[in-house]
């Protein structure tokens, strides 16, 4: 009898301390990935802002002396301020262009049914999966020197922005898409019975139950075209050239430190419209 | 008067019980923007590309009409241009593989961990798409410098160069971790934590819960990530450009040097379509193998 005790015993701790070692490897696994990961994302993040301080001229570690120099020298060259005001616009109207058709389209698929519904979803979400060069290329060709009221359209900000669009639409339609699923039909239902028209009841009471979606469907939009370069380099000239494309330039010829003050102030212009939209959210959650 | 009554008429008949050709009307109405942006910027450019790349170049003019099969029959005799298309596809390959292994082991991670973790994790996950492609290969090409130390000292070792250059290009190969990470979180988190239990209280080791329980389960998904991450590293050429050896040529550069360095049109354009069929060749058999709903088969 005791020896049938021991046996059985026996029998459940070998697992039990096989089961422990187990999940201490893994652990150990899991932080070692953990570790790697962070290193991984962190590494040029860092190296790029140390480099931002630098007070040499060229791109050397180790970094003997700190200053502020090459900000400076930043917001001295109107060539690279000028960069900068283009990549600001062309984000904003590429947001507003891509955000406005997005939403449209996407109500219009959760909302009605028509022909062709697949062929459609698939030519609007097509141009997402293709490759910046492809696009920037078939635009540069197609619009090359096709010109509107004696304008240029090749060379213009409002031609980066729609193709930028190519690739923001897409991911805002398929944001709103599923944003558009959560909403209550009943409320909708609602509306209608007290006599609201479809377009009022779209802005009174879909559009503020959905906003969360498509702030953040814009921030996306926002971000993607202000650190989209490949197209833009086919589409824009010296005088509407947005940051990356210039950065490109010159990390082709020679990285001075000033590259890494632009990667700094683009990474910032990024950050500092997540925290402006969190901000808002915050706010907007205390409110209800 | 008579359009008061109108409209009067119409609120209280309802939306629902509009015209019918405008219930058919109002969806084409909400999707013109989308549509026409689509075709114009997306449609006619591929039309005007494919017409493009059967033309000829003569006399460093961008192009002259015609119509001859030469640019694509320059891809397969060309030894510089099929080398890159093997050269594209290599890469294209191995990255998507480091790519989505790497999201793989960061969304199960994100998965496993508790709740607190995951808004850090997100964060985390987020940067690659927030930092700009090009601050990240500079930050690399900072950190291992082609004629750095470390690069002289892995050279001088007997190592080959060429090999050194190339695994620059991959570690740097960011595009799309992201996407990779959010489309694999989002099929792990519909799995329900309790069959890991399960299969542990069967008496299934962690390595063979992995085979014969998650792997099984989240295969769609790892197939979608993997065609996003294809089709995202096939059409990069900023990466290898910079990081690589400089005979590391892809489509990609090879069709900006054609349009911006050699000013021949048609080549390029001919280079184009040929990327654009790859695209499109896997996106087809991504989307015969996954049946699930993702962003590639509405």
């Amino acid at each position: 009898m005791a020896d049938a005790h021991s046996l059985s015993t026996d029998a459940t701790t070998a697992p039990a301390a096989r089961t422990r070692i187990d999940a201490t490897v893994l652990r150990i696994l899991a932080l070692g990935f953990t570790i790697f990961i962070v290193a991984y994302i962190a590494i040029p993040v860092l190296v790029t802002l140390a480099m931002s301080f630098n007070d040499a001229a060229a791109v050397r570690f180790p970094i003997k002396a700190w200053s502020l120099k090459w900000y400076y020298d930043f917001f001295g060259s109107p060539q690279w301020v000028d960069a900068l005001k283009s990549s600001v616009i062309i984000a904003l109207g590429t947001t507003v262009i891509s955000t406005t058709a997005g939403v449209m389209a996407a109500w219009a698929f959760e909302r009605f049914n028509f022909a062709c519904k697949s062929l459609v979803y698939l030519l609007i979400m097509l141009p997402l999966f293709m490759p910046g060069v492809v696009l920037g290329l078939g635009v540069a060709m197609a619009f090359g020197d096709v010109s509107l009221f004696g304008v240029n359209v090749y060379g213009s900000r409002q031609l980066v922005m729609l193709a930028h669009s190519l690739w923001a639409m897409p991911l805002v339609f398929m944001l709103m898409e599923a944003t558009f699923r959560t909403v209550d039909h009943r409320i909708v239902e609602a509306s209608y019975d007290l006599g609201g028209r479809p377009v009022q009841t779209f802005f009174e009471i879909v559009l503020p139950s959905v906003s969360t979606g498509i702030i953040s469907s814009a921030l996306f939009a926002f971000v993607i075209s202000l650190n989209e370069f490949v197209m833009a380099l086919f589409l824009t000239t010296r005088d509407t050239q947005t940051l990356p494309v210039l950065m490109w330039l010159s990390l082709r010829s020679a990285g001075t430190p000033r590259l890494a003050v632009a990667s700094v102030i683009l990474a910032a212009a990024v950050f500092v419209s997540l925290s402006l939209i969190m901000a808002w959210y915050i706010r907007q959650l205390r409110k209800t | 008067m008579n359009v008061r009554a109108v409209s009067e008429m119409e609120v209280q008949d309802g939306a629902r019980r509009a015209p019918r050709w405008r219930m058919r009307l109002t969806p084409w109405l909400l999707m013109a923007p989308a549509l026409s942006i689509a075709l114009a910027f997306f449609g006619l450019p591929i039309v005007f590309m494919t017409r493009m790349s059967f033309n000829e170049h003569i006399d460093q003019r961008f192009y002259v009409p015609g119509f001859t099969f030469d640019n694509y029959a320059a891809m397969l005799t060309d030894p510089t241009f099929s080398s890159a298309l093997w050269t594209t596809m290599r890469l294209a390959l191995i990255s998507s593989i480091v790519t989505v292994t790497i999201g793989y082991v960061f969304a199960m991670l994100v998965w496993l961990k508790p709740k607190r973790w995951r808004l850090l994790f997100i964060a985390l996950a987020l940067c690659p798409l927030l930092i700009s492609e090009i601050s990240i290969i500079f930050g690399w090409w900072m950190f291992f410098p082609k004629n750095g130390l470390l690069s002289y000292a892995l050279t001088s070792s007997g190592l080959i160069t060429d090999k050194i250059s190339l695994m620059y290009t991959e570690f740097a190969a960011f595009v799309g971790l992201s996407y990779v990470i959010f489309i694999l979180l989002s099929i792990f988190d519909g799995i329900d934590k309790k069959v890991l239990e399960a299969s542990a209280d069967l008496g299934a080791a962690p390595v063979r819960t992995f085979y014969e329980v998650l792997l099984p389960l989240t295969k769609g998904g790892v197939a979608a990530a993997f065609a996003q991450s294809f089709i995202w590293a096939i059409g990069t050429y900023a990466t290898p450009s910079a990081l690589g050896p400089d005979t590391l040529w892809t489509i990609g550069y090879l069709i900006q040097e054609q349009m911006l360095g050699k000013h021949n049109w048609p080549r390029a354009a001919a280079f184009s379509i040929v990327l654009t069929m790859g695209v499109a060749v896997v996106m087809v058999v991504i989307r015969m193998l996954t049946s699930k709903r993702t962003a590639l088969n509405g």
